[in-house]
């Protein structure tokens, strides 16, 4: 094991990212914006079911945003895919980052939303950093640490021999 | 693995797209704060005692230009994650040994 004579604390206090504090912290963070989505959608699977007819409503009105007019065109003509699509997404991606599976896969998903909400709701009082653009980034932090790979089952799929025959695979893994 | 050891086009994509990011939130920051009021990012009303609507103060950065580079900075990470999955796997680095022992 490192030691460090110049910094005798580092061996006891440094939180190395191989270390098992780290592995803990990054699987929390994973099973945690799981839930939010998850909550998120099933919450507007009961009370909506598969009409949740607020999604094209939604993108409709985002006008005038740095994604120009394609909100505006997927809410006149993907309703019929977002109105189920949104509650049910919102849900699986969220089951998917609660027990790492498929978890990058996943974690894209809750990118491409979260990129629409933060984009869409335009709360900008308090500058653009606000809690969309944060959960945006506890996604892409998902991605980039491959989080379903601590405690989640995606440490064992990639194991397979299916997986190994397709490495490539791992990039929507992990 | 360091910054030097990747190859060029992920060490191009990295660089470009956190930059994005990094001027769209950080440095525009900067810039919206030093140009003075309203120090946010959205337009902010002004009203007198009556509470009516005097004036209002737009920022200096268009939101929408703050936006538009991070999520320009988010679709060149996806083009590249299209890249990868694209191209062949490459085999882990072998490890070299070290005679020398950290203490």
């Amino acid at each position: 094991m490192a030691y460090s004579e110049t910094n005798p604390l580092a061996e006891n206090f440094g939180f190395d990212i191989g270390g098992p504090l780290a592995a803990y912290w990054i699987a929390l963070l994973r099973v945690i914006t799981g839930w939010w989505f998850f909550h998120a959608g099933v919450t507007k699977l009961l009370t909506d079911g598969l009409n949740y007819t607020a999604g094209p409503g939604y993108l409709k009105g985002m006008t005038g945003t740095a994604l120009g007019g394609l909100p505006v065109w997927m809410g006149n003509n993907l309703a019929w895919l977002i109105k189920p699509g949104v509650p049910l997404f919102e849900a699986l991606i969220g089951l998917a980052l609660i027990f790492g599976v498929l978890t990058r896969l996943a974690a894209f998903g809750g990118v491409f939303f979260m990129s629409l909400f933060w984009v869409g709701n335009a709360g900008f009082g308090h500058g653009v950093v606000n809690s969309d653009l944060m959960g945006l980034m506890l996604f892409m932090t998902v991605i980039v640490f491959a989080a379903g790979r601590y405690y989640g089952l995606d440490a064992i799929i990639e194991k397979t021999r299916f997986v190994k025959r397709h490495p490539r695979l791992r990039y929507l893994l992990g | 693995m360091t910054l030097k050891d990747m190859n060029p086009i992920d060490r191009a994509v990295m660089l470009v797209s956190t930059g994005l990011m990094f001027v769209g939130i950080v440095v525009l920051g900067v810039v919206e704060i030093a140009a003075g009021e309203p120090y946010s990012a959205a337009p902010v009303e002004v009203t007198n005692e009556a509470g009516e609507v005097v004036n209002t103060l737009y920022p200096a950065v268009d939101p929408n230009i703050r936006t538009g580079l991070v999520i320009a900075g988010l679709l060149i990470l996806l083009v590249w994650s299209g890249y990868k999955l694209a191209t062949p796997v490459s085999p882990p680095p072998t490890e070299e040994r070290t005679t020398s022992e950290t203490v």
